[in-house]
């Protein structure tokens, strides 16, 4: 073991240093090219429904949570009564954003689309 | 010699770092300003950094085990007797090599974050990314102008090096300052995805949850290195105990304070988007702790058995305090107006608000260590005074606050978010509080009996008021805290049995729940079962107020009794190998009949590299109920005479096991679940994915593996090095305490307490306070005679008069305050949360209800996932 170890270690250093080096080479070349830049665009634009889909699961979270917290005798009938109903607003509220989202998301995609037959023709 | 020059190609590989750091950062902030396709060029510098640290690694590494004694380092800390295993840890034996571990953690961490950022939180990663490479820089600096671990020697090559320090050729130092590092490392992730929140001004939940998982398994590192640090101190210093309280030790503590504060407010903001200011700050200053720990370590300003020598690289951890702390307080203030809390405390009586009172106790703790730990440079620097500050005064302090907080880790599952309601609430008490009370009367009645006395022996470490209740509130101390722990495993107990009756409910039978009731919410029950892990380590800390020790003087064949044990020393004998050599002491433990009941074989071992420091090898019996200790002071060769010391020390034990049990409980709290799997497998099918999770499971398991395979160890024949200042023969506990508490002024003896130290000036010290005690006189008034006679540094514990007293007063002053300010707050926020409240209510009326279905399958789908 203690013979094979210093191997060992030259191995890795070396397959680490290419693997560095062709690491920096290939960064250095994607900043001097454009190709990415509506795929950068389009993935900003589904993190913003992202986030809202985020939004929507601690919602649904919590209302089971409440609703847990009910069952096992920890809030009264009436609390329950309405932190449910305060939380099913909230969630409401976010479904009704994520519907009006999807429509300016397919025009957002659409106007892309086109912008890049525009560029390829 | 090896051909190739070592030594200047590590040293270019740091400049390649430096470079590819700062053009990866450069990039990342062109990404981070309006050129997003600068991205993955940004992410593929950060990959060619982490490469090119894992070659300089590799390189040390090998240079270390060819024995390139060029590199000063390597021949500082190695040796070509040792073995290839210690030739691998001596990479963060020294100052300059474990800053390239650091650097090594960190690039490790910021490649695994760079992969699990793909297609996710694109808006934060170039800030992301350009933060680690920022720290990355500082460290490459570091090293490159400071602590270069590739530096050579400017004359002679040495024939062969100086070797690792004895006390770290142990296997926990192979396991616990990684670990440690992985913690203090860790933090760095989630440091980073608060700065590029507050930079972009997303600083909604979104950087919340991404950093939830990075955090966890900072966090988890934090305290496995904590805990591995305790059975490096138990095993290998050699003292008997597992925390001294050392500056160093304080240092990794602080963080894990901070940081489990945050874990748990971080909670409210999740579930309730309030508390923005307050998370964000949280994680600012455990990311800042982590670099001031480090500072202290390694600018040796602070006396500590861990640090490194002293160096001028504190200089730059300054600037860079400086730095994070003018920046960090800048982007605060400027993004004041999108940190405004969404939502409102609607009752004083919701687990948001005992989650406050938890954050207020962990804060406070930390301001009392903090306190502490600099108090005596802020005493040099303020009047020129020197100070120490000893574990007398810490353990007196921290346990009640202690205590308190374990009672908030019994009171918070029983209380609802946002609202409980009382006369629930005080149902949900009866149960957790009557085991209390019950464990409570029963040790009252039968304690004594089985050797757990419900109150031990008040001893003031001060001659005022608060040194009397101070002594009081340590004599009951162990009836407290058994009685909280009681109230907590049975709090924790009753909120699996609530949640399993829900399910049950249902028609599962009672392991089925069990199992779903945890697989569904793993987060909270792993977090119940953390809770757990903690009641265990406070039963183990418990027990050391019933410890009892005995030294003494014996030949072959000759016995010694302490508690219910008899000791035999039964022969010494010789073992040698090329590195060391090893006197064994054989001594059978025999029971109350006087049958056998173990073997233990404490020893000397003399380091080839260092015979002036031989190292004292502890022998530890371990049993649920308590670890037979014994260390073994000295040995003389002609007569065979060795004299002993044994400790009893009732409940240890409890402290590993309660380690696995939070190791446990917080893999399954950080464990994805179904949904979050399910939703990576639909943004990235049918490809390999990267689980952090994974990764911390696998290393907890091997970790855990360890230890528990190291408790057999010690069973059957443990034996671990330390240094041992000689043969200090103290059996009446009174002595003990108060002789842990003088300083010995022999000027030779780097001022070890009386307790430990075995100089001649200490043994006629010993003399005269005995000799003192016999006489009546208390041991405070002794305290203040030896104060009076040798200055305040002849104490471990500072005076309670002028400035001493803002050690304890500050921190008190502090969390008096911090919890009026919380009530009065919480009952503004209650106001206006039940207005808010209201006029959501009141809004929803004329919401679309359409959505109720849609809703409703939601929660199935929730349910089912």
């Amino acid at each position: 073991m203690a013979d094979s170890l210093p191997w060992l270690f030259i191995i890795v250093a070396s397959v680490a240093m290419v693997a560095g080096l062709a690491s920096l080479w290939l960064s250095l070349s994607l900043a001097l090219s454009d190709e990415v830049l509506g795929g950068a665009r389009a993935q900003l634009i589904s993190e913003a429904r992202r986030a809202l889909i985020g939004e929507k699961e601690a919602l649904l979270q919590e209302i089971r949570d409440v609703s847990f917290e009910h069952d096992a005798d920890k809030i009264s009938d009436a609390d329950f009564e309405e932190l449910n109903e305060k939380l099913r607003a909230q969630a409401r509220q976010v479904l009704h954003a994520l519907d009006a989202g999807a429509e300016s998301f397919r025009d957002e995609a659409e106007a892309q689309i086109a912008e890049r037959l525009a560029e390829e023709s | 010699m090896p051909a190739l020059d070592i030594p200047f190609f590590g040293t270019l590989v740091l400049c390649l770092i430096l470079i590819s750091a700062s053009y990866t950062m450069a990039i990342a902030i062109g990404a981070g300003q309006g050129r997003p396709q600068l991205l993955p060029s940004a992410r593929w510098g950060t990959y060619a950094t982490c490469a090119l640290v894992l070659v300089a690694v590799c390189v040390l590494a090998y240079a270390f085990q060819v024995h390139d004694f060029r590199i000063r380092y390597v021949a500082r800390y190695s040796d070509r007797s040792m073995p290839w295993w210690y030739l691998i840890s001596s990479l963060w034996g020294g100052q300059d090599g474990s800053l390239l571990w650091w650097a090594f953690l960190l690039s490790g961490y910021t490649f695994f974050a760079t992969r699990w950022l793909r297609g996710r939180h694109t808006e934060l990663q170039p800030w992301i990314f350009a933060t680690l490479m920022s720290i990355l820089i500082f460290f490459v600096i570091l090293m490159l102008f400071a602590a270069n671990p590739f530096a050579t020697y400017i004359r002679t090559t040495p024939g062969d090096g100086e070797g690792l320090n004895p006390l770290l050729q142990n296997y926990w130092m192979a396991i616990h300052p990684p670990s440690l590092y992985m913690g203090f490392v860790g933090w760095s992730v989630p440091f980073a995805i608060l700065i590029a929140a507050l930079i972009t001004g997303r600083l909604g939940n979104e950087w919340v949850r991404a950093a939830r998982l990075w955090s966890m398994i900072a966090w988890t590192f934090l305290s496995l290195g904590l805990l591995l640090g305790c059975l490096w101190s138990y095993e290998e210093l050699g003292w008997g105990g597992y925390w001294a309280w050392d500056p160093v030790e304080n240092a990794s503590f602080l963080p894990w304070l901070v940081g489990t504060a945050y874990l748990h407010s971080v909670l409210i903001q999740e579930r309730r988007h309030m508390m923005r200011v307050w998370n964000v700050f949280l994680l600012a200053l455990t990311f800042f702790l982590t670099i001031f720990g480090t500072f202290l370590t390694r600018s040796g300003l602070i006396a500590s058995v861990h640090s490194f020598a002293r160096s001028d690289i504190g200089q730059y951890f300054v600037w860079y305090m400086a730095f994070l702390i003018i920046g960090i307080a800048a982007l605060i203030i400027w993004r004041l107006p999108k940190l405004k809390a969404e939502n409102e405390i609607e009752s004083l009586m919701s687990r948001e608000f005992a989650f406050l009172l938890n954050n207020w106790v962990l804060l406070g703790m930390m301001m009392f260590v903090l306190i502490a730990t600099t108090f005596p440079l802020l005493s040099q620097w303020i009047r020129g005074e020197e100070v120490t500050v000893g574990p007398g005064f810490y353990n007196k302090w921290m346990a009640p606050i202690g205590i308190v907080l374990l009672f908030l880790a019994g009171l918070g599952p029983l209380i609802a978010w946002r609202k409980a309601t009382g006369s629930k609430l005080l149902r949900a008490m009866a149960f957790p509080i009557g085991v209390g009370v019950s464990v409570a009367v029963l040790q009252s009645l039968f304690g004594a009996r089985l050797g757990y006395p419900p109150l031990v022996e008040p001893t003031e470490i001060y001659d005022t008021t608060t040194g009397t209740v101070l002594a009081w509130i340590s004599a009951v101390a162990p009836l407290v805290s058994f009685a909280t722990c009681a109230f907590v495993l049975a709090s924790v107990g009753q909120e699996f049995w609530r949640g399993m009756r829900v399910r049950m409910r249902k028609g599962e039978n009672a392991a089925t729940a069990l199992l779903r009731l945890t697989s569904k919410g793993r987060r909270r029950y792993g977090g119940y079962i953390v809770h757990v892990g903690v009641v265990f380590m406070y039963i183990g800390f418990t027990g050391a107020a019933y410890d009892t020790e005995k030294e003494s003087a014996l030949r072959p064949g000759e016995t010694m009794s302490i508690g219910q044990y008899t000791v035999r020393y039964d022969q010494p004998r010789m073992e040698a190998d090329p590195n060391k050599r090893m006197i064994f002491t054989d001594m059978t433990l025999l029971d109350d009949s006087g049958n056998e009941d173990g073997r233990v074989a404490p020893a000397k071992f003399i380091y080839r590299t260092h015979p002036q420091m031989p190292t004292t090898e502890v022998a530890i019996r371990s049993r649920p109920a308590e670890d037979v200790y014994v260390i073994m002071s000295t040995v003389d060769p002609s007569t065979r005479r060795g004299t002993f010391r044994v400790i009893i020390r009732p409940l240890v034990a409890w402290i590993w096991f309660g380690g696995i049990v939070l190791l446990l409980g917080a893999i399954i709290g950080m464990w994805p679940t179904g949904r979050e799997l399910l939703r990576e497998e639909v943004a990235r099918p049918k490809r390999l994915r990267f689980s952090p999770a994974t990764a911390v499971v696998a290393v907890a398991i091997v970790v855990a593996t360890m230890m528990a395979w190291a408790g057999v160890a010690s069973a059957q024949n443990d034996s671990s090095s330390s240094l041992h200042a000689g043969s200090v023969v103290i059996n009446d506990p009174v002595e003990r305490q108060l002789f842990g508490r003088l300083l010995c002024q022999c000027g030779d003896c780097a001022r070890l307490p009386l307790d430990t130290c075995a100089c001649g000036w200490a043994d006629d010290k010993r003399v005269e306070i005995r000799e003192a005690l016999a006489a009546g006189e208390k041991p405070t008034k002794i305290q203040e005679s030896y104060r009076a006679q040798y200055g305040a540094k002849a104490l471990a514990i500072p005076s309670d008069k002028g400035l001493d007293r803002a050690l304890w007063a500050v921190p008190l002053a502090s969390m008096v305050f911090a919890v009026g300010f919380i009530v009065l707050m919480g009952r503004r926020w209650q106001r206006r949360g039940v207005e808010a409240h209201t006029a959501a209510t009141a809004a929803s009326g004329t919401a679309q209800l359409e959505y109720d279905s849609r809703l409703d399958e939601e929660l199935d789908r929730l349910e089912e996932s």
